[in-house]
């Protein structure tokens, strides 16, 4: 170690005001792993995106083994040995798995413009056997194969051509126990092969584990570089967010009495593939927190509550017995769901604010049918200034505005219609720390005035600092509960979650 | 593994898969050929009637060929049947001056500057593809009014040879080949399904997606110009068509296109665009031979499209279809 | 700092005032242009009483039909079949009009309204898009059209044609639009077909029933067009195989030249009906005064088309156009 590979000098982008990356200079060793953290909106996607040509810079360069990187998509970086795996789906359905990998790079396969498709398998099949991937086929339709198959042929495709530099963009969220080995031992081997690898995490302990330095963005610029060795998730905490976070920031009550009100039931509630006879109760005024590992089922059953599930069989009933079979059921009968998904799901992003927030309410606002535009805009008005939605009007496209005001004016939205039991999935993902408070203070307000919460999160602090009780989830089924207690960590969690 | 895995094992095998999907066609064909030989066993199925059928349907499987590399990106294009009034009247108006080479060279350029027309307007006003060949289907029947002096435009007798065997079969043929060995051996038939799969990251990848989708219409537009040869070689004439009648001429070759994008999974969509059209021929063939009238022809294309395009679809649960 | 990024944050804000303000009066804008072109071009002819009266003898039937395809099209379908829905109807409404016209009227609606459940259903419970099942049951319905006309135009009662009044038909026309533009601006219909259409996935997890109202949308625009054909028959007396013809693209044309954009959501407005309308009329029948012939004209009607969509169509950065 100690050599240069590569540097980044000045680089500067903006999206129309807001400047997303300001006069970043970076430098990176040959086979070094550096971790690269940030909360979001910090520019660590932004960065790497410019360095792997997905996105044009503004200003400033990189220079790559004393070359300055040159690039205008991912398939010239690959040339000049960068590449990147991609937080979603890098691969495309409707070819092979050989052509996934080699997509963009046939021309060594192509003689007068015929495609050696033979050889083409042949080559990718070699590749997968190296990497030990023997259950993947080289001429199937990728199709034919998961997300975490697919997560690793993007692997191999991002890797085979022994790049210098390999960004690893939050991929290991979405990998279940056995992706995440492949992905380490991969990780591993890149560095013994003298390259290095920029590993993006939001998971802290995985990134001091498997990193040898951590650099910190903050709001577009660069904060320090730390060696993983020296430091702690507090230590990077503190680097993101700039001051102290103290546990004021969670709840700080402790040994409250629930109450025996039971407004929600969940009875013997499946979902084929998903979820295996679930039951359990939820109390007036409780805020009931589900945790486990990503595929646990948990982000299922949010849906299923709401009955946005398909083949959901068991019942979900309220205390006076009326069951939630529909979507428009479950909001009548004040149910609300912010879903994970946020931009799918929870809001119409091409739509006004407006709309946004007075769709699940429009049957109370309109009038023996009437629905009047200047009741409409003063109910939207109303809720989205109770809980300082950062917009320009009502009348702005959500579109526009940034994650964590997106997530306000779902909640507006829910705080408009007056939802008795609200079902949040993941509320503070990819949400700044500044707004992640704002919520946190919003559910105990919610809370203190009878209201019944729900919340699904894969933070595991947040579960702990803020749920009366938590339900751990494993393969689609209740493997455990843990009550609100100060002793409570992250391990008792766990020790159910794997 | 129990019986369904193993077929289902069997399906994605690439080789099986293909033979699998074609001997499925054969089947349908079949079938259907058999209900009407029962239904009217004098006027329907002798084998010279199927050749016959056989030959009609060649003319619009040409076309299919050309429609599925532009569907499969997801674009649509209503020009087809405008450029297929054009081209046939330019090359029958060249072939009076230089004979076949005329005809020939006539269709398929006329054919070709359709297609880069098309494509380049597509690509440099981003316009949605269905809108725009709108517009442009209105342009290029009047131009082909203007080019026909409103005259019928007959083909010389001696010039005939496209509009019968072997002349249509070899000539179909070498078009059938050509878009096979586009769609299976080359960059442009991945790419093509790389765009229609994922544009996004397809552009990421260095695809020049702009590029393939012009080179997706001048191939489409190549090839309704060569069965502009043939549609004029049979009929003998063509007269130019305006107020958007030449839309007719579309939906035959849309049908078959679909039928190749049902069995895309089976890796072999050529064949099944041939077969489809040759399905198609039969039902309505057939129902003429039963003594339906020939307006009936047009409530069985609807509906056979229709219950095809039903039965083969599988979209995911929950995805939104617009 | 922060005093620039509000003042750079008000002129980002007056920048999209002005583009929504811009897309509302640039179809008005093109109404007003267009009329004074053709007044020009014309002497003045085209606004002359019975020029105008002839102008909107056409907008009738066009209009209401857009009504229907304007909500499709909103909740980002797209509707290909009003043509021929307007030819069955219509021969409902001739054939009944023996018994009883009030018969006739609601036999028309219900028989354009089951059409349109055909519709509904293939594209909500198959989950075929909407484009390709109504390109379908299009084929199908102007086939069986053309097989019930096949002897002879299917005449309606001879009385009918007294009702040929323009006060009469004004009204009526009035009556829907008036009816359907409350019914979207102040229920909560306007707000729904707006966030399927933005939204589809969305829309549902907030309570509305997305399925449920595009199928109703469909039935809705059948029933219009089956009402639209009230109009049409006691305009024209008797139903011929072409009843319709075409009147899908002319819906398709008018309502793009009125600004709809194309894939419905948020920014369509009722007005684009009306404005569109009217363009289209004033367009074609300028172009007949001008004495053109009717190639020329297509051709231009190609043309500003072609120019008119590639001004108003709605590009965001970074979006697919297929």
């Amino acid at each position: 170690m100690g050599e240069t590979v590569l540097y980044a000098e000045n680089i500067n982008k903006s999206f129309g005001i807001t400047r997303a990356v300001k006069n970043v200079s970076l430098s990176f060793e040959k086979g070094e792993i550096r971790g690269l953290i940030g909360e979001n909106g910090s520019g660590k996607s932004t960065f790497v995106s410019m360095l792997c040509g997905i996105l044009p810079i503004d200003a400033g360069r990189f220079v790559l083994d004393q070359e300055e990187l040159k690039i205008r998509n991912q398939v010239e970086a690959n040339r000049r040995g960068v590449s990147i795996i991609v937080q979603e789906i890098g691969t495309l359905s409707g070819l092979t798995v050989a052509e996934n990998i080699f997509l963009g790079n046939e021309s060594r396969f192509v003689k007068f413009g015929i495609k050696n498709t033979t050889a083409m398998n042949r080559e990718a099949s070699k590749l997968l056997k190296k990497y030990g991937f023997n259950h993947i086929n080289a001429s199937t339709m990728i199709d034919h194969y998961n997300f975490e198959d697919r997560k690793l042929i993007e692997i191999v495709k991002a890797t085979y051509f022994d790049p210098k530099i390999v960004v690893i963009d939050e991929t290991t969220t979405a990998l279940s126990q056995f992706g995440r080995e492949e992905l380490y031992k991969h990780i591993k081997r890149i560095k013994e092969e003298g390259n290095t690898v920029i590993f993006i995490s939001h998971d802290l302990s995985e990134v001091i584990e498997y990193t040898d330095t951590i650099s910190v963005l903050r709001d577009g610029d660069f904060i320090d570089t730390v060696k993983s060795s020296e430091v702690n998730e507090d230590d990077l905490k503190r680097l993101m967010v700039g001051r102290e976070l103290g546990s004021h920031y969670y709840r700080t009550d402790y040994g409250q009495p629930m109450s025996d009100e039971v407004v929600l039931s969940v009875e013997n509630v499946s979902v084929p593939d998903e979820l295996d006879d679930i039951s359990f109760e939820l109390h007036k005024g409780e805020i009931l927190g589900f945790g486990g590992l990503s595929e646990c089922g948990m982000h299922e059953l949010g849906k299923a509550i709401f009955a946005a599930s398909y083949d959901r069989s068991g019942k979900v009933s309220l205390a006076d017995g009326t069951e939630i079979k529909s979507i428009k059921n479950a909001i009548r009968h004040n149910i609300a769901y912010a879903s994970k998904d946020r931009d799918n799901e929870s809001l119409v992003c091409n739509d006004t604010i407006r709309d946004n927030i007075c769709l699940p309410s429009v049957d109370d606002l309109a009038e023996r049918k009437i629905l009047l535009a200047r009741k409409m805009n003063k109910f939207a008005k109303k809720y989205a200034d109770k809980i300082s939605v950062k917009m320009t009007g009502i009348d702005q496209y959500v579109s526009d505005l940034s994650g964590g005001n997106k997530q306000k004016v779902v909640l507006a939205r829910w705080l408009g219609k007056d939802s008795d039991i609200i079902v949040l999935d993941s509320p503070t993902r990819g949400i700044d720390v500044k707004v992640k408070a704002d919520i946190y203070a919003l559910m105990s307000d919610l809370k203190s005035r009878g209201k019944s919460i729900i919340m699904i999160s894969e933070e595991i602090q947040e579960l702990l600092g803020m749920s009366d009780r938590i339900i751990i989830m494993k393969n689609g089924k209740i493997s455990g509960e843990l009550m609100r207690d100060p002793k409570l960590c992250e391990e008792d969690l766990i020790a159910k979650m794997v | 593994m129990n019986l369904s895995d193993r077929l289902q094992k069997l399906k994605t095998n690439k080789a099986f898969g293909r033979y699998y999907g074609i001997a499925l066609l054969i089947i349908m064909a079949f079938v259907f050929w058999a209900i009407f030989k029962i239904l009217t066993p004098d006027n329907f199925g002798s084998m010279d009637k199927m050749y016959f059928y056989l030959q009609s349907s060649i003319i619009y499987s040409v076309g299919a060929c050309g429609f599925y590399f532009i569907v499969v990106m997801g674009l649509f294009d209503f020009s087809i049947g405008a450029n297929i009034v054009l081209s046939s009247i330019v090359g029958v108006i060249l072939s009076r001056q230089f004979g076949y080479a005329g005809l020939l060279i006539g269709c398929i350029a006329c054919g070709t500057i359709i297609g880069l027309l098309n494509g380049t307007l597509y690509v440099k006003l981003k316009i949605p593809s269905m809108i725009v060949t709108v517009g442009l289907m209105l342009i290029y029947e009047s131009v082909a009014s203007f080019v026909a002096q409103g005259k019928e435009q007959s083909l010389d007798k001696a010039l005939q040879a496209f509009g019968h065997a072997p002349g249509n079969i070899i000539l179909a043929l070498i078009a059938f080949f050509v878009a096979s060995l586009i769609l299976k051996y080359t960059k442009i038939g991945t790419y093509c399904y790389a765009i229609g799969s994922n544009e996004y990251v397809a552009k990421n990848m260095g695809i020049n997606v702009n590029k393939y989708k012009l080179i997706g219409f001048v191939l489409l537009h190549l090839l309704v110009g060569v069965m502009a040869i043939l549609v004029v070689s049979y009929g003998t004439s063509m007269r130019a068509i305006t107020g958007m009648g030449s839309m007719e001429f579309n939906f035959t070759p849309l049908m078959g296109c679909f039928f190749g994008l049902a069995f895309r999974k089976y890796n072999s969509p050529i064949i099944a665009i041939v077969i489809g059209e040759f399905i198609i021929a039969l039902i309505f063939n057939g129902f003429i031979a039963i003594g339906a009238p020939t307006t009936i022809q047009n409530v069985i294309t609807g509906a056979a499209l229709l219950i095809v395009v039903a039965l083969t679809i599988k979209p995911a649960k929950g995805a939104v279809i617009k | 700092m922060s005093e620039q990024t509000i003042e750079e944050k008000n002129n980002k804000v007056k920048g999209f005032l002005n583009k929504q303000v811009f897309r509302t009066l640039m179809p008005l804008f093109g109404l007003v242009t267009i009329i004074v072109i053709f007044a020009l071009l014309t002497d003045m002819r085209i606004v002359q009483g019975n020029s105008i009266s002839l102008i909107l003898s056409q907008v009738y039937v066009l209009v209401i039909a857009c009504t229907g395809v304007f909500m499709v099209m909103t909740v980002g379908g797209l509707d290909l079949s009003q043509g021929s829905i307007l030819g069955i109807t219509s021969i409902v409404i001739s054939a009944l009009s023996f018994y009883s016209i009030l018969l006739a009227v609601i036999a028309g609606i219900v028989s354009g309204a089951c059409i349109g459940a055909i519709n509904g259903v293939f594209h909500v419970r198959f989950k075929i898009p909407s484009f390709i099942v109504t390109i379908c049951t299009m084929y199908l319905f102007r086939g069986l059209c053309a097989y019930i006309t096949t002897n002879s135009p299917v005449a309606a009662v001879t009385s009918i044609t007294s009702l040929n009044d323009t006060w009469f038909k004004v009204l009526l026309t009035l009556a829907v639009l008036v009816v359907v533009a409350l019914l979207f601006r102040f229920t909560k219909l306007g707000i729904s077909l707006r966030a399927i259409g933005a939204g589809e996935t969305a829309a549902r997890f907030s309570g509305i029933r997305t399925d449920r109202t595009k199928f109703l949308v469909f039935i809705a625009a059948g029933a219009l067009t089956g009402f639209a054909a009230f109009l049409n028959v006691i305009k024209v007396g008797s139903i011929t195989a072409t009843a319709g013809n075409q009147l899908e693209i002319q819906i398709l044309i008018a309502l793009v030249l009125g600004g709809l954009p194309i894939s419905g959501g948020s920014k369509v407005r009722f007005s684009n009906i009306i404005i569109g309308t009217l363009i289209f009329c004033v367009l074609n029948n300028g172009l007949v005064m001008l004495g053109l012939d009717s190639a020329v004209q297509q051709l231009v009607k190609g043309l500003i088309f072609v120019i008119v969509v590639t001004l108003t169509i709605d590009r965001k950065s970074g979006q697919v156009i297929k």
